[in-house]
Protein backbone atom coordinates (compact mmCIF):
# COMPACT_ATOMS: atom_id res chain seq x y z
CA UNK A 1 0.00 0.00 0.00
CA UNK A 2 1.36 3.42 -0.92
CA UNK A 3 1.80 6.04 1.84
CA UNK A 4 -1.02 8.07 0.33
CA UNK A 5 -3.33 5.09 0.49
CA UNK A 6 -2.45 4.56 4.13
CA UNK A 7 -3.30 8.20 4.88
CA UNK A 8 -6.74 7.83 3.39
CA UNK A 9 -7.46 4.94 5.74
CA UNK A 10 -6.16 6.55 8.91
CA UNK A 11 -7.73 9.75 10.21
CA UNK A 12 -4.70 11.99 10.70
CA UNK A 13 -5.09 15.29 12.52
CA UNK A 14 -5.02 18.49 10.47
CA UNK A 15 -1.51 19.58 9.49
CA UNK A 16 -1.86 22.83 11.43
CA UNK A 17 -2.97 20.97 14.56
CA UNK A 18 0.39 21.29 16.29
CA UNK A 19 1.61 23.65 19.02
CA UNK A 20 1.62 27.16 17.52
CA UNK A 21 5.12 28.11 16.28
CA UNK A 22 5.15 31.36 18.27
CA UNK A 23 8.77 32.21 17.59
CA UNK A 24 8.36 32.02 13.81
CA UNK A 25 5.00 33.81 13.90
CA UNK A 26 6.39 36.58 16.06
CA UNK A 27 9.56 36.92 14.00
CA UNK A 28 7.58 37.24 10.76
CA UNK A 29 4.98 39.51 12.33
CA UNK A 30 7.34 42.11 13.75
CA UNK A 31 9.53 42.02 10.66
CA UNK A 32 6.47 42.90 8.58
CA UNK A 33 5.65 45.69 11.03
CA UNK A 34 9.17 47.01 10.57
CA UNK A 35 10.71 46.19 13.94
CA UNK A 36 14.01 44.55 14.79
CA UNK A 37 13.93 40.81 15.46
CA UNK A 38 13.61 39.71 19.07
CA UNK A 39 16.18 37.33 20.45
CA UNK A 40 14.68 34.73 22.74
CA UNK A 41 16.59 33.37 25.71
CA UNK A 42 18.32 30.13 24.83
CA UNK A 43 20.60 27.84 26.82
CA UNK A 44 22.31 24.53 26.23
CA UNK A 45 22.45 23.64 29.93
CA UNK A 46 19.42 23.44 32.20
CA UNK A 47 19.66 23.30 36.00
CA UNK A 48 17.73 20.60 37.86
CA UNK A 49 16.98 20.35 41.57
CA UNK A 50 15.01 17.22 42.49
CA UNK A 51 12.16 17.88 44.91
CA UNK A 52 13.79 17.50 48.31
CA UNK A 53 10.69 16.52 50.23
CA UNK A 54 7.53 14.63 49.29
CA UNK A 55 4.98 16.99 47.77
CA UNK A 56 2.49 16.23 50.54
CA UNK A 57 4.97 17.81 52.97
CA UNK A 58 6.37 20.48 50.66
CA UNK A 59 5.73 24.19 50.93
CA UNK A 60 4.84 25.52 47.49
CA UNK A 61 4.78 29.08 46.13
CA UNK A 62 2.99 30.50 43.12
CA UNK A 63 4.69 33.03 40.84
CA UNK A 64 2.58 34.90 38.30
CA UNK A 65 3.09 37.39 35.48
CA UNK A 66 -0.37 38.84 36.03
CA UNK A 67 -0.52 42.46 37.18
CA UNK A 68 -2.28 44.02 40.18
CA UNK A 69 -5.27 46.05 39.06
CA UNK A 70 -4.23 49.70 38.93
CA UNK A 71 -7.07 52.23 39.21
CA UNK A 72 -6.59 54.98 36.64
CA UNK A 73 -4.33 52.91 34.37
CA UNK A 74 -6.92 52.39 31.66
CA UNK A 75 -9.04 49.43 30.67
CA UNK A 76 -7.69 46.27 32.28
CA UNK A 77 -10.87 44.23 32.11
CA UNK A 78 -11.66 41.14 30.10
CA UNK A 79 -11.33 41.92 26.40
CA UNK A 80 -9.26 45.08 26.97
CA UNK A 81 -6.82 46.01 24.23
CA UNK A 82 -3.13 45.58 24.96
CA UNK A 83 -2.56 48.05 27.78
CA UNK A 84 1.07 48.96 28.33
CA UNK A 85 -0.05 51.46 30.97
CA UNK A 86 -0.96 48.51 33.23
CA UNK A 87 2.53 47.04 33.16
CA UNK A 88 4.69 46.82 36.26
CA UNK A 89 8.45 46.83 36.45
CA UNK A 90 9.18 45.65 39.96
CA UNK A 91 8.48 42.30 41.58
CA UNK A 92 5.62 42.30 44.06
CA UNK A 93 4.17 39.96 46.67
CA UNK A 94 0.65 39.58 48.03
CA UNK A 95 -0.57 37.41 50.91
CA UNK A 96 -1.70 33.94 49.86
CA UNK A 97 -4.70 34.30 52.18
CA UNK A 98 -6.05 37.14 50.06
CA UNK A 99 -7.83 36.92 46.76
CA UNK A 100 -5.77 39.42 44.78
CA UNK A 101 -7.28 41.21 41.81
CA UNK A 102 -4.74 40.41 39.11
CA UNK A 103 -5.25 41.14 35.40
CA UNK A 104 -3.49 40.37 32.13
CA UNK A 105 -4.29 43.36 29.93
CA UNK A 106 -0.56 44.24 29.98
CA UNK A 107 0.62 41.16 28.07
CA UNK A 108 0.16 39.79 24.57
CA UNK A 109 -2.25 36.96 25.24
CA UNK A 110 -4.57 35.60 22.56
CA UNK A 111 -7.25 38.29 22.51
CA UNK A 112 -9.32 36.58 19.89
CA UNK A 113 -9.73 33.22 21.60
CA UNK A 114 -9.13 34.05 25.27
CA UNK A 115 -11.74 35.99 27.21
CA UNK A 116 -9.65 36.55 30.39
CA UNK A 117 -12.94 36.59 32.30
CA UNK A 118 -11.94 33.82 34.72
CA UNK A 119 -8.82 34.60 36.78
CA UNK A 120 -8.31 30.87 37.35
CA UNK A 121 -7.28 30.39 33.73
CA UNK A 122 -4.10 32.37 34.28
CA UNK A 123 -3.73 32.47 38.08
CA UNK A 124 -4.27 29.04 39.68
CA UNK A 125 -4.28 30.19 43.32
CA UNK A 126 -7.78 28.87 44.09
CA UNK A 127 -6.86 25.47 42.69
CA UNK A 128 -3.60 25.46 44.69
CA UNK A 129 -5.54 26.27 47.86
CA UNK A 130 -7.72 23.25 47.17
CA UNK A 131 -4.59 21.12 46.70
CA UNK A 132 -3.28 22.32 50.07
CA UNK A 133 -6.64 21.65 51.77
CA UNK A 134 -6.63 18.13 50.30
CA UNK A 135 -3.03 17.63 51.52
CA UNK A 136 -1.89 17.06 47.94
CA UNK A 137 0.75 19.64 48.75
CA UNK A 138 2.00 20.30 52.26
CA UNK A 139 1.17 23.99 52.31
CA UNK A 140 1.20 27.13 50.26
CA UNK A 141 3.85 29.71 51.02
CA UNK A 142 2.62 32.82 52.83
CA UNK A 143 2.92 34.99 49.73
CA UNK A 144 2.25 34.89 46.00
CA UNK A 145 4.92 36.65 43.97
CA UNK A 146 4.61 38.68 40.79
CA UNK A 147 7.23 38.74 38.04
CA UNK A 148 7.46 41.67 35.60
CA UNK A 149 7.35 40.98 31.87
CA UNK A 150 8.73 42.84 28.86
CA UNK A 151 12.07 43.33 30.53
CA UNK A 152 15.54 42.87 29.13
CA UNK A 153 16.97 39.40 29.74
CA UNK A 154 19.61 41.03 31.88
CA UNK A 155 17.10 42.84 34.09
CA UNK A 156 15.06 39.67 34.42
CA UNK A 157 18.02 37.56 35.55
CA UNK A 158 20.04 40.05 37.56
CA UNK A 159 17.22 41.94 39.24
CA UNK A 160 13.87 40.14 39.06
CA UNK A 161 14.97 36.50 39.31
CA UNK A 162 17.37 37.33 42.13
CA UNK A 163 14.65 39.22 43.97
CA UNK A 164 12.12 36.40 43.51
CA UNK A 165 14.66 33.86 44.76
CA UNK A 166 15.22 35.95 47.89
CA UNK A 167 11.48 36.18 48.50
CA UNK A 168 11.03 32.41 48.05
CA UNK A 169 13.93 31.74 50.41
CA UNK A 170 12.45 34.10 53.01
CA UNK A 171 9.19 32.17 52.73
CA UNK A 172 10.99 28.83 53.10
CA UNK A 173 9.41 27.23 50.05
CA UNK A 174 10.57 23.91 48.63
CA UNK A 175 8.97 24.27 45.22
CA UNK A 176 7.44 26.88 42.94
CA UNK A 177 4.64 26.73 40.38
CA UNK A 178 5.16 29.40 37.71
CA UNK A 179 2.14 30.46 35.68
CA UNK A 180 3.02 32.79 32.80
CA UNK A 181 0.37 34.38 30.64
CA UNK B 1 9.31 33.24 33.48
CA UNK B 2 11.63 30.55 32.11
CA UNK B 3 14.62 32.58 33.30
CA UNK B 4 13.11 32.81 36.78
CA UNK B 5 12.50 29.05 36.90
CA UNK B 6 16.10 28.40 35.91
CA UNK B 7 17.42 30.76 38.58
CA UNK B 8 15.32 29.22 41.35
CA UNK B 9 16.32 25.74 40.30
CA UNK B 10 20.01 26.63 40.23
CA UNK B 11 19.59 27.59 43.88
CA UNK B 12 17.90 24.37 44.95
CA UNK B 13 14.20 25.20 44.57
CA UNK B 14 12.21 22.79 42.37
CA UNK B 15 9.98 24.41 39.77
CA UNK B 16 7.32 23.63 37.24
CA UNK B 17 6.09 26.02 34.56
CA UNK B 18 2.45 25.85 33.47
CA UNK B 19 2.41 27.37 30.00
CA UNK B 20 0.93 27.55 26.51
CA UNK B 21 3.94 28.63 24.39
CA UNK B 22 5.75 25.35 23.85
CA UNK B 23 8.46 26.47 21.48
CA UNK B 24 9.51 29.53 23.48
CA UNK B 25 9.77 27.71 26.81
CA UNK B 26 11.61 24.72 25.37
CA UNK B 27 13.96 26.94 23.36
CA UNK B 28 15.00 28.62 26.61
CA UNK B 29 15.38 25.31 28.40
CA UNK B 30 13.59 24.77 31.70
CA UNK B 31 13.60 21.99 34.30
CA UNK B 32 9.89 20.99 34.18
CA UNK B 33 7.08 22.17 31.94
CA UNK B 34 3.40 21.32 31.75
CA UNK B 35 2.31 22.40 28.28
CA UNK B 36 -1.38 23.08 27.62
CA UNK B 37 -2.13 23.40 23.90
CA UNK B 38 -4.52 26.27 24.59
CA UNK B 39 -4.59 29.92 23.45
CA UNK B 40 -2.16 32.15 25.36
CA UNK B 41 -3.75 33.17 28.64
CA UNK B 42 -5.14 29.77 29.66
CA UNK B 43 -2.18 28.00 31.23
CA UNK B 44 -4.37 27.20 34.26
CA UNK B 45 -7.13 25.48 32.29
CA UNK B 46 -10.38 26.40 30.59
CA UNK B 47 -12.48 29.38 31.75
CA UNK B 48 -15.27 28.53 34.20
CA UNK B 49 -14.34 24.84 34.00
CA UNK B 50 -13.08 23.88 37.45
CA UNK B 51 -12.59 20.24 36.44
CA UNK B 52 -10.20 21.23 33.65
CA UNK B 53 -8.36 23.60 36.00
CA UNK B 54 -7.99 20.87 38.62
CA UNK B 55 -6.76 18.40 36.04
CA UNK B 56 -4.26 20.93 34.71
CA UNK B 57 -2.85 21.69 38.17
CA UNK B 58 -2.72 18.00 39.09
CA UNK B 59 -0.68 17.28 35.96
CA UNK B 60 1.68 20.12 36.83
CA UNK B 61 2.13 18.75 40.36
CA UNK B 62 2.85 15.29 38.99
CA UNK B 63 5.49 16.74 36.69
CA UNK B 64 6.94 18.61 39.67
CA UNK B 65 7.33 15.50 41.79
CA UNK B 66 8.23 12.93 39.15
CA UNK B 67 10.28 14.51 36.34
CA UNK B 68 13.41 12.35 35.95
CA UNK B 69 15.62 15.07 34.49
CA UNK B 70 15.73 18.63 33.20
CA UNK B 71 13.78 19.59 30.06
CA UNK B 72 10.87 17.37 31.02
CA UNK B 73 7.79 18.50 29.08
CA UNK B 74 4.40 16.89 29.53
CA UNK B 75 1.58 17.90 27.21
CA UNK B 76 -1.87 18.02 28.74
CA UNK B 77 -4.32 15.74 26.93
CA UNK B 78 -7.00 18.43 27.15
CA UNK B 79 -8.12 19.98 23.85
CA UNK B 80 -9.24 23.59 23.51
CA UNK B 81 -11.70 22.68 20.76
CA UNK B 82 -12.10 19.70 18.47
CA UNK B 83 -11.45 22.05 15.57
CA UNK B 84 -7.85 23.32 15.70
CA UNK B 85 -8.38 26.29 13.38
CA UNK B 86 -7.91 28.74 16.29
CA UNK B 87 -4.19 27.98 15.99
CA UNK B 88 -4.09 29.74 12.61
CA UNK B 89 -5.13 33.12 13.99
CA UNK B 90 -2.52 34.44 16.44
CA UNK B 91 -0.30 37.10 14.78
CA UNK B 92 -0.66 35.30 11.48
CA UNK B 93 0.47 37.63 8.68
CA UNK B 94 -1.25 35.60 6.01
CA UNK B 95 -4.58 36.62 7.56
CA UNK B 96 -3.83 40.35 7.62
CA UNK B 97 -4.25 42.91 4.84
CA UNK B 98 -1.55 45.58 4.21
CA UNK B 99 -3.91 48.12 5.79
CA UNK B 100 -4.32 45.98 8.91
CA UNK B 101 -0.55 45.55 9.15
CA UNK B 102 -0.06 49.32 8.92
CA UNK B 103 -2.66 49.81 11.66
CA UNK B 104 -0.93 47.24 13.89
CA UNK B 105 2.35 49.07 13.34
CA UNK B 106 0.83 52.34 14.51
CA UNK B 107 -0.72 50.64 17.54
CA UNK B 108 2.55 48.99 18.49
CA UNK B 109 4.43 52.29 18.31
CA UNK B 110 1.96 53.73 20.81
CA UNK B 111 2.25 50.71 23.12
CA UNK B 112 6.05 50.89 23.03
CA UNK B 113 6.04 54.59 23.92
CA UNK B 114 3.65 54.06 26.85
CA UNK B 115 5.71 51.13 28.15
CA UNK B 116 8.93 53.14 27.89
CA UNK B 117 7.47 56.06 29.85
CA UNK B 118 6.15 53.74 32.55
CA UNK B 119 9.42 51.83 32.79
CA UNK B 120 11.43 55.01 33.18
CA UNK B 121 9.00 56.36 35.75
CA UNK B 122 9.43 53.16 37.80
CA UNK B 123 13.23 53.08 37.61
Amino acid sequence: MSPAAVETRIAFAAEHDTPIPYMQRTRDYYQALGFAPYRWAHFADVPFAPLRTPLARARVALITTAAPFQPGAGDQGPGAAYNAGAKFYKTFSVPTDAEPDLRISHVGYDRRHTSAEDINTYFPLARLKEAAAARRIGALGPRVHGAPTNRSHRATVETDAADLLARCQEDGVDAVVLAPT
Amino acid sequence: MSLVARHLEAHGISTVIMGCAKDIVEYCGVPRFLFSDFPLGNSGGRPFDVASQRETLELALRVLESAPAARTTVQSPLRWTDDASWKLDYNNLSKLSPEQIAERRREFEVVKAVAKDKREATA
